[in-house]
This record gives structure tokens, C-alpha cells and sequence, in this order.
């Protein structure tokens, strides 16, 4: 009996009946800069396609075509708000958080180039490498059907009974020599490095 | 019956059981739905409990990217609780399978092909945040007059 009354005393007490029925804590904000999914700042997209090469989680950005420009779309369920994106635009399309401001202060950005590879224990020296490259092709119309080439200027030609690889830096990451490699010899990688300008003094 | 009914509707908005699942994802997830617990954020202040234990449960939180071996135990566990009940996917896996949705991983996502899923939380990893507010307001539409709307 005596238990009864204390716990109906307990339990009619203000105090714990707006505990037990009110939230205590004020409702928790999501700080603004906190990384959020990238929205659009409204600057002009140059379709260069940064955006959706260095994102590395599968579906989540598109850079789609609208009437008259062009515009990423992020799709939430699939981004993982790392914000790469952000920092990898060039024209600062998409704004997260404070990315662009710690870009812009610290003068960060990426820098990307493409990686040529042959493996030479899988390469049969067919030369379609080298033929089907639209660089190569541009740079040296008279490019032989081996593959190799008189000129010093192509991505790369067969020399010597093996690929090499002249000039990397000329290659637009198109991947057809990867396309038209029968052994899968050839390796295309989009290389990326973050970069900081100087500070000036 | 309708007093009856309202007595039910707000006892179960200040007490809403929670149990979750993880059918295969990082662990980021889970460690967010763990810090719904801290006192960070405190999720019992808003009613709402957290065991594991699915014929307890009221809110089934379902994470990770559904391995085929998770399948029919997932389709088990819903089995489990009883009505009214709610799924809620948490994180971008159950949605998308997130970075596990690429050729030769073992997943099999979306969630919703095996169980109903009533809301869905992205990110990688939600924040608590956000957990929270989706249990708070998902669970009142699915359980306030659920008596009445079964007649
Ligand atoms: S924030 Fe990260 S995951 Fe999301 S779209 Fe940008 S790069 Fe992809
Ligand atoms: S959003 Fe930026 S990075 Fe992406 S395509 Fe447009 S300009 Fe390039
Ligand atoms: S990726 Fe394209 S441009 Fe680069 S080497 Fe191969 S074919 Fe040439
Ligand atoms: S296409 Fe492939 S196998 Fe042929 S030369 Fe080039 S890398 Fe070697």
C-alpha cells in the first residue's frame, strides 16, 4: 500500500510529468557549414564533366543537358556528401558547406592528366593502339597499320617491336585504344592531384 | 472508443520501440544510430527506445546494403513485429546500395524488394539529426488511429 501511494506521488510530481511528456533539449540545428548535398550556385556550367569523373560514389551525379546550358543533378540516396565535387569544379558550380571558401583561401584545387599503361606480357604488338587513337591520327595521318609512325609528336607508336609511350600528355582520356586492345594491354587511369598555388607573400 | 483511441494514439507517440537491423553495410550507419543514444541526442527523450528485439519493436531500422545471405532473415525479422509497424531504411545502401552498387559486389539492393519501407534516410552515414526527425515523423502517420483505421 505504501508502494502504491509513493509511486502515484512519484508519477502525479509537474516535474516529471513534463519530463516524461516534453523534450528536454532545444531541437538540434544542422550547422550551416556543415557538408550538405551540393546545390547550385547559379554560375554558368562549362560541361567539362570534373564534377562526375572525380566522384567516387557510383550514380550520384549527373551532368545533365537542360533547354539552353547545362547543370549537375545530385542524386540524394546515392551521394555520400564528400564533397569532391565541389572542390573539383572549375567554375564553382556546386557549393557545399564551406568548401568554396577554404578553396578559395587556401588556393586549392585538382589537377588531372591521363595515365598510359601497356602491359608488356599481355601486349601482342598489334599496333591498334596506336592506329585507332584519334590523337595519334590528327598528329600523323600517314600512321602505318602496325602502328608505328615517323613521327615524334604521337601519343604513342610501336618502336622496336614494342608500344611506347611518346607523349602522354597529348592523350584525351577517350579510352578507344582500350576499346580496340584485344588483350586488354592497354591501361587508361584519370590521374588526379590536389594542387596549392603559392601563397603570395 | 474514440477516448480510448486517443489515449493509445498519445501514449504511442511518447513511446515508440526501435530495433535495428544491419544486412550488410560499413558500420558507419549503425555507429550513427548508436549516437542517436549518447546524450548528444538523447533519443529517449523523445520516447523513443532503442532494444533489439524485433516482437517488441514498433520501427524496424533497416541498414546496409542486403547481402543475399540477409534476405529471407530480413523478411523473417519483419515477420516478427507485430502491427502497427513501420520499416525505415537508414543511409544511402538500403536505397541504392550506395558505393556497393558496382559490377561483381555481393548486394542485392534496393530493401524495398523484400520488406515495405515507409521513409528513407539518405546519406553516408545520415546524421543522427536526421535519423531522429524521420522516426519522429514517420511513426505517428503510420500509428496514430490505427485501431480506427482498421475498421
Ligand atoms: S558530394 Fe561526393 S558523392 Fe556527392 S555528388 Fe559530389 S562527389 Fe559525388
Ligand atoms: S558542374 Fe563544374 S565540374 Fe561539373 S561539368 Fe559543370 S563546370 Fe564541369
Ligand atoms: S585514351 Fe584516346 S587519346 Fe588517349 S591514348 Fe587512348 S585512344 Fe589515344
Ligand atoms: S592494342 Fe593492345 S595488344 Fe595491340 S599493341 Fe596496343 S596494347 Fe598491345
Amino acid at each position: 500500500m505504501r508502494s502504491i501511494v509513493y509511486y502515484v506521488r512519484e508519477f502525479l510530481r509537474p516535474e516529471w510529468l513534463r519530463k516524461f511528456f516534453l523534450v528536454k533539449t532545444a531541437p538540434l540545428e544542422t550547422p550551416s557549414y556543415f557538408k550538405d548535398y551540393p546545390s547550385l550556385t547559379g554560375k554558368e556550367c562549362t560541361a567539362c564533366f570534373s564534377c562526375m569523373m572525380i566522384c567516387p560514389a557510383p550514380n550520384a551525379i549527373a551532368v545533365l543537358r537542360r533547354q539552353d546550358r547545362w547543370e549537375p543533378e545530385i542524386y540524394r540516396g546515392h551521394c555520400i556528401r564528400c564533397g569532391l565535387c565541389v572542390e573539383a569544379c572549375p567554375e564553382d558550380v556546386l557549393a557545399s558547406g564551406r568548401i568554396l571558401d577554404t578553396t578559395h583561401r587556401d588556393r586549392t584545387a585538382f589537377s588531372s592528366w591521363y595515365h598510359l599503361e601497356v602491359d608488356d606480357t599481355l601486349c601482342m604488338r598489334c599496333g591498334n593502339c596506336c592506329v585507332s587513337c584519334p590523337v595519334n591520327r590528327q598528329v600523323d595521318p600517314q600512321l602505318a597499320g602496325t602502328g608505328t609512325s615517323a613521327s615524334d609528336e604521337v601519343v604513342m607508336r610501336v618502336e622496336g617491336g614494342r608500344v611506347r609511350i611518346l607523349h602522354e600528355e597529348k592523350c584525351t582520356g577517350c579510352k578507344t585504344c582500350e576499346i580496340n586492345c584485344p588483350n586488354r594491354a592497354i591501361r587508361v587511369a584519370r590521374m588526379v592531384e590536389g594542387v596549392q598555388e603559392e601563397a603570395e607573400a | 472508443m474514440s477516448i480510448l483511441q486517443d489515449i493509445k494514439n498519445a501514449v504511442r507517440s511518447r513511446s515508440i520501440h526501435v530495433s535495428y537491423v544491419d544486412v550488410g553495410s560499413c558500420n558507419g550507419c549503425d555507429i550513427e544510430v548508436l549516437a542517436c543514444l549518447a546524450p548528444r541526442y538523447d533519443i529517449e527523450q523523445y520516447g523513443i527506445y532503442v532494444h533489439n528485439n524485433p516482437r517488441e519493436a514498433d520501427v524496424l531500422l533497416v541498414i546496409g546494403s542486403v547481402t543475399p545471405q540477409w534476405v529471407d532473415k530480413l523478411r523473417d525479422i519483419w515477420e516478427k513485429i507485430p502491427e502497427p509497424k513501420v520499416a525505415v531504411a537508414i543511409g544511402n545502401c538500403p536505397i541504392s546500395g550506395c558505393v556497393y552498387a558496382r559490377k561483381g559486389t555481393l548486394t542485392t539492393p534496393p530493401v524495398e524488394n523484400y520488406i515495405p519501407i515507409a521513409a528513407s534516410v539518405p546519406g553516408c552515414p545520415p546524421r543522427p539529426t536526421e535519423i531522429l526527425s524521420a522516426i519522429l515523423s514517420v511513426a505517428p502517420l503510420i500509428f496514430k488511429d490505427y485501431e480506427e483505421k482498421q475498421r
